[in-house]
């Protein structure tokens, strides 16, 4: 009944504020001046204070601000109102993940917007149908610097494509680097060395490996409580989908990919056609293969339950978990606190049959900064994002870059395989730092300048023992998280895409049961809560219920 | 004269409840027409497109709704059960106390979890119903193999049935106990001057005395039967679980707000609306009936 009743007033007050709206665009149409030609200054300073109102996501667990320091009022929102006289103010904040996608549906649905958000790409389509946002065309062209054009256009026009409807650019996009996409296999090197084993390249010996971390007691606490692999957490993916294509920290994509199975991405079969990678028999091939591993204890016992999947790699309980590059910056400071011999090291495996490494790769663009329409200033956010970019690499990043406002990832896409690479050629003197000249890796000057702060000599050997954590932590969690993660990746490895990443027309209602039986269904097959065969009910189920005809949309959008 | 103005003052007493009652539940019925609607929150309820009945037949042609009808009245029917009889037994054993500071201790303590809000119950539960939890501990001391009871689609109701009986009982209690001091000792001084042993005079006299309570409360719980307790489950669930225990209303919420499908989220819960009108009617007739409770 209560939520019955919430859903009501939501509903009831988006009628309301609905009218109110409709009287601030009037308004704001017949106010004079604000449409200027030309280009603009991309860094010019309001002459009289502005105010941008925004819902901001804050990580509860970070305790990184100074007294007196609020998400509100920090160094970010400081520098923001320094040099651009942009008075940024937080109308409501939530915990990061789930609670802010929640906060910002809220707002959608009872159509009470700050002035600016950050959204996903659904969120986006929606608030484009809802007629919520202001055109940003003109302020992206004429006031976007030059770096941040030039991001846009590394990704050969995908990213622009996320945010054009109908020839209008509603959101400024994320770039984010590819390598975000790519989830590779973190495992403790130092269990490795202790039990004499090898880092496992086959599925096979991947089995043997997490076995051995099971059951030869690898910390030598005496207590049979170690985890093979670590899984993901309640609520969380078990693998990266099309819509939510990175970062899938703590998911069993790589085991996927060695069965050559895209859970979760739209491929094409072999005649060419589009086809929804979950119902392959590849998927139910590596399905079958979790589904052993679980029930041999390899896995994580309460994979899909735990509040937090972190906590048993902070603990120092897994010895294995999957996770793109940057794990530097978390769990990872975390747990050489705990243990500072927790020698975690990032490859690229296990390798599928073929001794081929397959990665499904992210769309370049997962969020958006999207300016609710009739906001006065819609160029104040594409300013921010200038400043930002321009500005990154001097911030004192012991507070978190997120506490800049409306602050989405934005760099090349090959930023973090490139930077290491770099680094490592500073390091082995082979290049000087002035060999690097291209401001758009921004970051790149200032990491040549502090990296041999926290790495210690043999450059080349990346072992915990050789790092100075307490030097600069802050410092080493970038440094660590791009010789360590991102090294391996510099290596050939086969790159999986996926045919499209935002939804078509029937997805936007359908999609959610489709998605909640392949949850289900294949949580329960790994745990054996229901047997394999379940699969091909599943298929099956799918197709009836829309996924067929969800098929044949992507097939026209791919034309 | 005199009765008038105590008229007077009843009225003005229901003024406030009568005020909340047009805001929080009066006028948001309106939103109903969302579940009629290809809903657009840009264009609000006056806009947006009219699809007659299509949310309702995409609701019955899918899996999940007979699952979660089911699964809400299960759990619903059980949890009444449960605090029904667990609260009267308790209230009984406790009446029967001699010693009043064990009396109120036992009381005291049963009743503090009634205060503690399910986020942090639920956080407590998973611990202790988790691998490596006490529970678990147990037993393996009997020498049972631990039991991963969050992947149990079989034993969830149990939980859910079991932690909010623990829960509520305590506080129940309160009613009953408030009840039994209303039975005049006189009763009881009878039943033992014609030689009633100690049963027998919880049967005669302290049964009969707490019937119309037990009625009246059994009756009433009727008309919440299709709550089944959103801030309970939503905390305890995954995806393994839903097929026993997901909800109507943990259902709404992952659709409408989580997945923005406003429209059919709004019909399910409806739907719902409806079956608990139809209840609500029903247990005042009963109430009525059986307990002589009547508003009007």
């Amino acid at each position: 009944m209560v939520m019955v009743a919430m859903m009501l007033l939501l509903a009831f007050t988006s009628a309301c504020s609905d009218a109110g709206n409709e009287d601030e665009t009037a308004e704001n149409n017949t106010t004079p001046g604000v449409v200027e030609e030309g280009p603009a200054d991309p860094f010019g300073k309001y002459d009289q204070t502005i105010t941008l109102r925004y819902g901001k996501e804050v990580d509860p667990t970070d305790k990184s601000l100074p007294a007196g320091d609020t998400p509100e009022n920090n160094q970010y929102s400081r520098y923001v109102k320094d040099n651009l006289n942009i008075d940024t103010k937080v109308t409501w904040q939530a915990a990061t993940g789930t609670n802010y996608e929640q906060k910002v549906n809220l707002a959608i649905s009872s159509n009470d917007l700050p002035d600016a958000l950050v959204v996903k790409d659904t969120q986006l389509r929606a608030m484009v149908k809802a007629g919520q946002l202001e055109d940003l065309t003109d302020a992206f062209n004429r006031y976007a610097s030059p770096a941040m054009k030039s991001y846009m256009e590394k990704t050969n026009g995908v990213s622009a494509q996320a945010v054009t409807f109908d020839g209008k650019m509603y959101a400024i996009p994320s770039i984010q680097v590819q390598s975000d996409g790519v989830h590779q296999m973190w495992i403790r090197k130092d269990w490795l060395d202790k039990l004499g084993l090898e880092p496992p390249k086959t599925m096979e010996e991947l089995e043997n490996v997490a076995k051995a971390f099971v059951e030869q007691d690898p910390d030598g606490n005496g207590k049979n409580d170690t985890i093979g692999i670590a899984g993901q957490q309640n609520g969380s993916r078990l693998y990266a989908n099309f819509l939510e294509s990175t970062n899938n920290t703590y998911g069993l994509d790589p085991i996927f990919g060695a069965y050559k199975a895209y859970p979760g991405f739209w491929l094409k079969d072999n005649a060419g056609n589009p086809v929804y990678g979950s119902i392959l028999p590849e998927t139910k091939e590596a399905l079958a293969k979790l589904r052993d591993m679980y029930a041999n204890g390899l896995i994580d016992k309460e994979l899909g339950i735990r509040k937090a999947a972190s906590e048993s790699v902070v603990n120092g309980n897994a010895g294995i978990f999957f996770a793109p590059w940057w794990m530097g910056y978390g769990p990872l400071p975390d747990a050489i606190k705990n243990d500072p011999k927790a020698n975690w090291q990032a490859y690229l495996l296990p390798l599928d049959a073929d001794g081929q490494f397959n990665a499904h790769m992210g769309a370049p663009s997962t969020v958006f900064v999207v300016v609710r329409k009739g906001y006065e200033h819609p160029e104040a956010v594409v300013k921010m994002l200038n400043l930002l970019i321009r500005d990154e690499s001097k911030f004192d990043i012991s507070v978190p870059v997120g506490h800049y406002p409306l602050r989405v990832p934005m760099s090349y896409m090959d930023e973090s395989e490139y930077s290491a690479k770099a680094l490592q050629e500073v390091l082995a003197g082979t290049k000087k730092p002035e060999d690097f000249t291209d401001p758009g890796y921004k970051l790149l000057a200032a990491d040549i300048q502090n990296v041999k702060k926290v790495k210690k000599e043999p450059y080349d050997n990346m072992d915990i023992q050789y790092w100075d954590p307490q030097a600069d932590l802050g410092v080493w969690s970038r440094i660590y998280s791009l010789l360590v993660g991102s090294s391996s990746l510099q290596q050939d490895y086969n790159k999986v895409y996926s045919l499209l990443y935002s939804q078509t027309r029937t997805m936007e209602s359908r999609w959610s049961n489709l998605k909640k039986l392949e949850d289900e269904t294949f949580l329960k097959i790994i745990m054996g809560a229901a047997p394999l065969d379940t699969f091909d009910t599943f298929v099956n189920d799918w197709k009836k219920q829309g996924g067929d005809k969800i098929t044949e949309e992507v097939k026209e959008y791919v034309k | 004269m005199r009765n008038r103005s105590f008229i007077k003052h009843y009225y003005i007493m229901l003024l406030p409840g009568m005020v909340w009652l047009l805001f929080i539940s009066i006028i948001p019925m309106f939103g109903i027409a969302i579940a009629f609607q290809d809903f657009n929150p840009g264009q609000g309820i006056w806009k947006s497109t009219w699809i007659g009945l299509e949310n309702f037949e995409y609701m019955f042609s899918l899996n999940d709704t007979k699952t979660i009808f089911f699964n809400t009245v299960y759990i619903a029917v059980m949890k009444i059960a449960g605090n029904l009889i667990v609260p009267l037994v308790f209230a009984i054993m406790l009446n029967e106390l001699r010693l009043m500071v064990i009396k109120r201790w036992v009381q005291t303590i049963v009743y503090l979890p009634h205060f503690l809000s399910w986020v942090i119950l639920s956080g407590i539960l998973l611990d202790v119903f988790s691998y490596t939890g006490p529970v678990n501990g147990l037993l393996n001391i009997v020498g049972i193999e631990p039991v991963l009871f969050f992947a149990r689609a079989d034993l969830f109701p149990f939980i859910v049935v079991g932690s909010d009986v623990w829960k509520e009982f305590g506080f129940n209690t309160i009613i009953y106990l408030a009840a039994l001091t209303g039975i005049s000792p006189s009763l009881y001084e009878a039943a033992s001057i014609d030689g009633a042993t100690r049963m027998r005079r919880i049967w005669h006299v302290t049964l009969p005395g707490l019937r119309t309570t037990i009625v009246l409360l059994a009756v009433l719980s009727l008309g919440n039967v299709l709550n089944a307790g959103f801030d309970q489950i939503f905390n305890l669930y995954n995806p393994l679980l839903y097929s026993t225990g997901d909800i109507i209303d943990t259902w709404v919420y992952r659709e409408g707000l989580l997945n923005m499908q406003y429209g059919l989220a709004t019909a399910v819960g409806l739907l719902k609306s409806v079956v608990s009108f139809v209840l609500i009617i029903v247990s005042y007739l009963l109430a009525s009936k059986f307990a002589n409770y009547r508003i009007f």
